[in-house]
């Protein structure tokens, strides 16, 4: 009887114990990425880097009063039908304050304008980068992270220019991504002064480019400016040119960022022949150290594509939401711009304890993130930073930041 | 409260995604479960109802052709008119051709059609899509905007089901079953298979191009991605089959739970942890393939089967 009675006591004192734990509430923000899909290599690290955001939070006394912050995954499957669908289920079922995506630009288009807009819900993503998002009818509802290619584009010509090209040919993918930043590019690089003497669209995911590089060749172009996906078109494009002898140096932007580039068409034969721009971090700047240490130790390689960008959105809406004092999705949106953007107090990557206790005291913080300084403008878009990225002594691809 | 609300929102939307869908698999349903022709071409119709609806209704813009600021109902009038001319092209060229080789045709159409949309950048932005897209009753306030989006798409259902009902009653519904049946005697009774069949396949991809227009009415945004083979002709395939091929009340029934599944499921999924979230992405994709072998080995006729008609049925 006596045993039976401790074991209650016992119970009971648990119970209370899980009770007050309990008592700290989970604040949800939805984590809508193209899971499925054409990017869905791209996506596990971008996902890990918002989870490594929302974990370092947590750790460090949580939002509010130590109240969990809860990514929920949601799949827009670079799809907009998917893109509505996740964002409505975000939105309406998991009660989400604000919203990190989504990944691909259609997604996210359709995404924000059936959805998140009308529901006065606030979306950072931190992959989509079509111009179309720049000017859309938003009650500053939408913010990136990651640069319009407006300006990847126009990096991308200017650095052309400067290292002594004055006619190009160019080719890109036909998808969403590729084909802004070539118009971009074709833009920026004609305004410059210089030529390009063919523009052949082309689709990804063929045995052979030949055609398309006959096409191409010709007419005195000093090189080749591809926009695809290594994995998609990009490799078989330069192995198709190379083999024919058609073009020998190339330009390219951050699709073609990957070490399977060097490696399969060889370190030797692209060392002083390619150039690729990729939003970069400054890697020398403490805000991306203290990221990439942290993302390094969860198992991921720091400069997995959008990686970073993925922490820094999930860090500032949890910014915004402490800010804001309350899980109100108005005050987050309002709060948003003033956490990202100077003056106030540095808040670098991790540094979740000192945000908070800044905060707390009344002071005003100025996020500086792994990926620069995310100070949005009046569109909701940062200028980013990119790096130039050519093939080192050891075969592989070294970047030095474009200033 | 917050949260019972939200679920009151969210099933609105299965009811108008799944309503949409519903056009499709009516459409799908006079042309296979009616006449018997296996079109696997449905993306391709829905992204010209999508594309035709999208250009005419939006304001004017740099980015594509038009916009001609058209009234939403025009615009879908003219995604049905233009669908439905396309449909009787292809019905022309590919009508003749036997179940599977008319499965061929028809896919081959569909990505031809896609690629199209994908590739005149002047015509449709290509693979950047078209933004700005009205929908109807946006203006109102939350949740009278969605109560309303959701009521126009079923009442259209509705419409379809009501006409659909009337047709396959009629005369004309017969000699569609009997042509399915057994064309060689429909044939034999004197009846003009190749144009009724023809009849079938354009009104069928009237309905189709519908679906696609309130689509992207309803997304507000749409590019070449949105006429994915795998959301936009095999789900309605596997939609129609579950609910009762030739039966037009399984048609809608199959839509909408089909959608419900597809969707919510994930509300689960993403509870698990990590990586296991991301992972589980795929299983619901699995599932439908798995949901839709089930459904052809146990239940081939689908939840609500055919009904064959009576001699008393008749008007």
């Amino acid at each position: 009887m006596m045993k039976t009675f401790k074991q209650l006591a016992l119970a009971s004192t648990m119970l209370a114990v899980a009770g007050t734990a309990a008592f700290a509430a989970e604040i949800k923000v939805g984590s809508v990425a193209g899971v499925t899909g054409p990017i869905a290599e791209l996506v596990v690290p971008i996902v890990a880097g918002r989870q490594l955001a929302a974990d370092q939070i947590n750790a460090a006394g949580g939002l509010l009063n130590g109240d969990t912050l809860t990514m929920v995954l949601a799949d827009s499957q670079c799809d907009p039908k998917a893109g509505v669908d996740a964002g409505t289920k975000v939105v309406n079922v998991e009660q989400v304050v604000a919203i990190v995506g989504a990944s691909c630009s259609g997604a996210t288009n359709g995404m924000v304008q059936s959805v998140t807009i009308p529901a006065g819900v606030v979306a950072i993503s931190d992959s989509a980068t079509a111009p179309s998002i720049t000017d859309l009818d938003d009650n500053d509802l939408v913010f990136r992270v990651a640069a319009s290619d407006a300006y990847q584009g126009s990096a991308l010509a200017q650095l052309a220019w400067n290292n002594g090209y004055r006619t190009l040919a160019m080719t890109y993918a036909n998808d969403d991504y590729n084909a802004g930043l070539a118009g971009v590019f074709e833009v920026s690089f004609k305004a410059l002064g210089g030529t390009i003497t063919a523009n052949q669209m082309h689709e990804p995911n063929k045995a052979s480019y030949r055609s398309e590089l006959s096409t191409l060749s010709g007419n005195g172009a000093e090189g080749l400016a591809i926009f695809a996906y290594y994995g998609g078109s990009g490799i078989a494009i330069m192995r198709n040119s190379l083999e024919a002898g058609l073009f020998e140096k190339f330009l390219a932007a951050d699709g073609m960022f990957d070490q399977s580039v060097i490696d399969q068409i060889g370190a030797d034969v692209l060392r002083e022949n390619i150039m690729i721009t990729q939003a970069a971090s400054d890697y020398d700047d403490p805000s991306y150290l203290a990221f990439a240490n942290a993302f390094e130790a969860t198992g991921h390689s720091p400069q997995a594509p959008y990686a970073a960008h993925g922490y820094d959105a999930t860090f500032l809406i949890a910014l915004a939401i402490e800010k804001a004092g309350s899980t109100d999705r108005a005050a987050i949106s309002a709060a948003l711009r003033e956490v990202a953007n100077p003056p106030g107090v540095v808040i670098r990557p991790g540094e979740w304890a000192k945000a908070k206790a800044a905060l707390a005291a009344g002071q005003d913080v100025n996020y500086e993130g792994a990926v620069g300084q995310n100070d949005f403008d009046d569109n909701g878009d940062v200028t980013g930073l990119f790096s130039v990225n050519v093939v080192g002594t050891d075969g592989k691809w070294t970047g030095d930041l474009i200033r | 409260m917050d949260q019972l609300y939200g679920y009151f929102l969210y099933g609105l939307s299965l009811l108008t995604f799944g309503g949409i869908y519903a056009m499709l698999t009516l459409g799908l349903n006079i042309q296979l479960g009616f006449t018997g022709l296996f079109n696997a071409g449905i993306a391709g119709f829905f992204v010209v109802g999508a594309y035709v609806s999208a250009i005419l209704s939006t304001a004017e813009s740099e980015r594509h052709l038009g916009g001609f600021d058209w009234p939403i109902p025009a615009s879908l009038v003219a995604a049905m008119l233009v669908s439905a001319v396309i449909g009787w092209a292809v019905a022309r060229i590919s009508i003749r051709l036997r179940a599977d080789y008319l499965a061929i045709a028809t896919l081959g159409i569909a990505e031809i059609l896609r690629l199209t949309f994908k590739n005149e950048t002047d015509l449709t932005n290509g693979a950047r899509g078209v933004s700005y897209i009205p929908k109807p009753y946006e203006n109102m306030p939350e949740p009278w905007n969605q109560i309303l989006m959701a009521a126009v798409v079923l009442a259209i259902v509705a419409v379809l089901y009501f006409l659909l009902e009337r047709a396959r009653k009629s005369p004309w519904g017969r000699v569609m079953s009997a042509i399915r049946e057994n064309e060689g005697s429909a044939r034999a009774a004197g009846k003009d298979v190749d144009r009724l069949r023809v009849q079938a396949f354009v009104v069928g991809a009237a309905m189709m191009g519908l679906g696609g227009g309130m689509m992207a009415h309803y997304l507000k945004f749409i590019d070449p991605n949105a006429a994915d083979p795998t959301t936009a002709t095999f789900l309605v395939f596997v939609m129609l089959i579950v609910g009762g091929s030739g039966n037009n009340k399984g048609a809608i029934l199959g839509a909408i739970l089909m959608w419900t599944i597809w969707s919510a499921t994930e509300i689960f999924t993403s509870m698990l942890p990590g990586d296991l979230a991301i992972r589980s992405a795929y299983v619901r994709v699995f599932l439908i393939g798995l949901m839709l072998q089930i459904m052809l080995q146990k239940f081939p006729d689908g939840l609500l089967p055919e009904k064959r008609l009576q001699s008393s049925d008749s008007r």
